[in-house]
């Protein structure tokens, strides 16, 4: 070590200087407050929070640890205008000197109403509050159910709307703190009983108060029991003019809590009103229907088409005959252009002079004809007349003939020869003589030798 | 879908429908009476349904083991 002890004054060791430095501004500025923009803001693993705050000419660095953090109502962001509250200190070893916040909040706002705006913003963005996503009311619920508080006025005033409008309604409550700071977590339970137990809607009701007071309604994890919530479910929170993230994302919102029994039921006496009108109409309805097909049925009835079903046969009978006409039509059509094809044809062969050619060869077959029988006729006239003469012929040379004129024929008996001469015949022969009407055995007993001559009676 | 088992919601639906139906002029005889005999069965059960609902108010509790019960609501008490 050196040796300084020449010197009056007191030489530091840097740690030493930085501790004497964090000591003096610790007392020197125990109880600060703040105002500046945010920047360079960091949350480091989400629990310490490092940021600077400036104005237009300088900055200073500022931390706010996890225990100072935790209950802030708001986000600290980038840019927001803030007023913190707590000590001036240095961090040692690096020679640095911060703000040690030990709270905050927004200028020119409430911490409540920026956490409302920042909230809402942020799960609008998530879709929270979409339309789509909400579901229908039940018109004629089964059980209500109620998460309020059993022991204020708005129960009361629910229950009034509800009797009013119908009389056996079946409600179920469940009571809640609604406000404090176990609220946001008991609305959270009494929802999920209700679910549990099963209802067919669900109201979350308090009256009015200042934004601490409904707070409940406004954090982020009573908005998320009522989005993942699977039962319809009416915010009716505070007064009129109140809205709060709750209303945002339930199913519905009412105005008052005496709007919400008006939503959650119908008035009774209304719909048994209006069963009944829909009712009557219906009857009249089918009764007007019915008499409109009664008189089309009459109507249809005294057409004549029933008393005398032949009509309908009448149009076709029409069509038959006319079919009938022309199908003739048409025949005779036919025949009339066949038989002038015929015509036209015959003509035809006419200009040919056919039947002419046709007559002209009748004619010289049968001249052939008669010249030919003519010439067969003479020739077997002829013939005839031929025969005729040879037959006269043989007929005057038949022995009968000759026999009938008296002569007669001679045979010899022995050899049957016939004898036309002497020298045929001996004396003693035996000879037959065949005569007109017989025969004549003979002997010869003597010859004469002579020759005949014409005229027989020369006999010696 | 028969009549019990639908809602009341479902059953005012139906019954519009029905009216709607009726009043179109080309619905045929046979569509009409089926359609009367529905929309009768509906709004007698939808009246049947309002009326015999049951009158109750109740508060929902969990019992010592942990149980949802339902006990009378006793509304005397003023905070």
């Amino acid at each position: 070590m050196e040796d300084y002890s020449i010197l009056k004054t007191k030489v530091y060791t840097v740690s030493e200087l930085n501790q004497e430095i964090r000591k003096n501004l610790e007392s020197g500025y125990p109880d600060v407050w703040v105002e500046g923009e945010v920047s360079n803001f960091y949350f480091h693993d989400k629990k310490h929070m490092y940021f600077d705050l400036k104005d237009e000419k300088s900055k200073i660095r500022v931390v706010m640890f996890h225990h100072s953090n935790k209950n802030l109502l708001f986000k600290i962001e980038e840019g927001l205008h803030i007023l913190i509250n707590g000590y001036v200190s240095a961090y040692e070893k690096r020679g640095e000197y911060q703000v040690i916040a030990l709270c905050a909040r927004p200028v020119g706002k409430g911490a409540l109403i920026l956490a409302f705006e920042q909230l809402k913003a942020k799960l609008e963005k998530k879709g929270y509050f979409e339309y789509e996503h909400k579901k229908n009311i039940p018109i004629l619920p089964g059980k209500i159910g109620l998460v309020t508080s059993t022991g204020g006025s708005v129960i009361r005033d629910i229950i009034l709307v509800l009797k009013s409008r119908f009389e056996n309604f079946h409600l179920i409550a469940r009571n809640v703190n609604v406000q404090g700071a176990t609220s946001s977590n008991e609305v959270c339970d009494a929802i999920d009983d209700l679910c549990e137990y099963g209802v067919d809607v669900i109201i979350l009701a308090r009256g009015g108060g200042s934004l601490e007071d409904l707070w409940a309604f406004n954090t982020e994890k009573v908005a998320e029991k009522i989005y993942k919530c699977p039962i319809p479910l009416i915010s009716a929170i505070g007064h009129e003019t109140d809205y709060t993230i709750s209303d945002f994302v339930a199913d519905r919102r009412a105005a008052t809590p005496s709007v919400a029994g008006e939503l959650v039921i119908l008035n009774k006496r209304e719909l048994v009103k209006s069963l009944r009108i829909i009712n009557r109409r219906i009857r009249s309805l089918v009764s007007s229907r019915i008499n409109i097909f009664s008189k089309e049925a009459a109507f249809l009835i005294r057409r004549r088409i029933f008393f005398k079903p032949e009509t309908l046969l009448d149009k076709f009978s029409q069509a038959t005959g006319e079919l009938k006409i022309r199908l003739v039509e048409n025949k005779k059509g036919l025949v009339r252009v066949k038989k002038e094809r015929v015509g036209d044809l015959y003509r035809m062969m006419d200009r040919r002079n056919i039947i002419k050619r046709i007559y002209i060869h009748k004619i010289e077959i049968k001249t052939s004809y008669v010249r030919m029988f003519s010439a067969i006729r003479n020739y077997i006239n002829q013939k005839k007349s031929k025969l005729k003469y040879v037959l006269g012929k043989i007929d005057e040379r038949n022995p009968s003939a000759v026999l009938k004129r008296g002569f007669a024929l001679l045979y010899s008996i022995k050899d049957n020869k016939s004898i036309k001469s002497i020298k045929d015949a001996k004396i003693n022969q035996k000879v037959k003589i065949l005569l007109k009407d017989g025969i004549l055995k003979v002997k010869v007993f003597d010859k004469i030798n002579k020759i005949l001559e014409l005229g027989f009676k020369n006999e010696n | 879908m028969k009549i019990e088992e639908m809602s009341f919601e479902e059953s005012i639906k139906k019954l519009e429908e029905i009216v709607k139906k009726l009043e179109d002029e080309k619905i045929s005889l046979e569509e009409s009476m089926k359609n009367f005999e529905m929309g009768i069965k509906l709004s007698s059960s939808c009246l049947k349904k309002l009326n015999e609902a049951e009158g109750k108010i109740e508060e929902l509790a969990r019992s010592e083991d942990g149980k949802l019960i339902t006990k009378e609501l006793n509304l005397e008490k003023e905070n």
